[in-house]
């Protein structure tokens, strides 16, 4: 009789070592990590200029649309709100993915083109970058905003063709989802400390 | 000489904005983006670190028990 075999050990099931988050999640996260603290930066040194200024906004210069970018941001929350139920839905049926993801695409679109119009207006009533140090900051720190969602924008416009195609993996579009959420998430700070 | 050591003294720098800005506003703006720039980014880094550490433990009590996988050895000569 013998002993049961040292192949036995060798041949004991491993467990397997499972990845905690895909490489693009994590290496997007540090991304946006570094961008929060550009914003902060932005953010901080607005209002610095703000509390030393004896009128702000001054009072040569036009007031910003309060209510259009309210309704602009609310268009931009619900981009994220749909964008979360795409990643949901990705766990019933990959099919169930391209109605939200088109509709988030189509929502940070609207925010995007409307602050475009809203910019043009203000450029128009005299609300420049260089008018002011209210409009330089108000370019810069919206215009970097806007710089970013572009950007998101197009990784979305490329995770949904993927998806189209039937070739989107899940750990690609939570890397686009995880940059979309910052875009998302900074824009009412953003709204909050500039526009209010 | 004595005014020499004098002006050779430490003062505070009356220049300072953070420090001497008459400005109540100013000077609360200056410690509060001050704290904010110096906590959020090790709020930042601790948030992730957790969520991490979160999702790795749950992946390993949703993970099957090694043990289950061994191969059962039949009793024989």
């Amino acid at each position: 009789m013998t002993a049961p075999s040292a192949s036995l050990a060798g041949r004991a099931v491993q467990a397997r070592r499972q990845q905690v988050l895909p490489n693009g999640v994590l290496g997007m996260l540090v991304f946006v990590l570094t961008e929060v603290m550009l914003f902060a930066g932005l953010i901080s040194a607005h209002a610095i200029a703000r509390a030393g200024a004896n009128e702000w906004p001054p009072l040569n210069q036009p007031r910003l649309p309060v209510l259009v970018t309210l309704l602009n941001t609310v268009a931009l929350l619900v981009s994220g709100g749909m964008l979360v139920w795409a990643q949901r839905a990705w766990r019933r049926s990959a099919k169930a993915v391209n109605p939200p993801l088109f509709g988030a695409l189509c929502l940070g679109l609207f925010f995007v083109l409307m602050q475009g119009r809203e910019w043009v207006a203000l450029i128009r009533e005299g609300l420049t970058l260089t008018s002011s140090t209210y409009g330089g900051f108000f370019y810069l720190i919206v215009g970097a905003h806007a710089l970013h969602a572009l950007v998101a924008i197009l990784a979305l416009g490329w995770a949904w063709r993927r998806h189209a195609a039937g070739r989107l993996a899940e750990p690609q579009l939570a890397t686009v989802a995880v940059f979309w959420y910052f875009v998302v998430l900074v824009w009412p700070f953003i709204y909050m400390r500039v526009y209010l | 000489m004595t005014v020499a050591l004098v002006a050779l003294l430490p003062d505070s720098a009356h220049a300072c904005p953070v420090c001497f800005d008459p400005r109540d506003e100013n000077r609360f703006a200056f410690f509060a983006t001050t704290i904010f720039l110096s906590l959020l980014p090790l709020g930042l880094v601790a948030g992730v670190l957790l969520w991490v550490r979160h999702r790795s433990r749950r992946l390993a009590d949703d993970a099957p028990s090694p043990d289950s996988a061994v191969p059962q050895v039949a009793a024989g000569s």
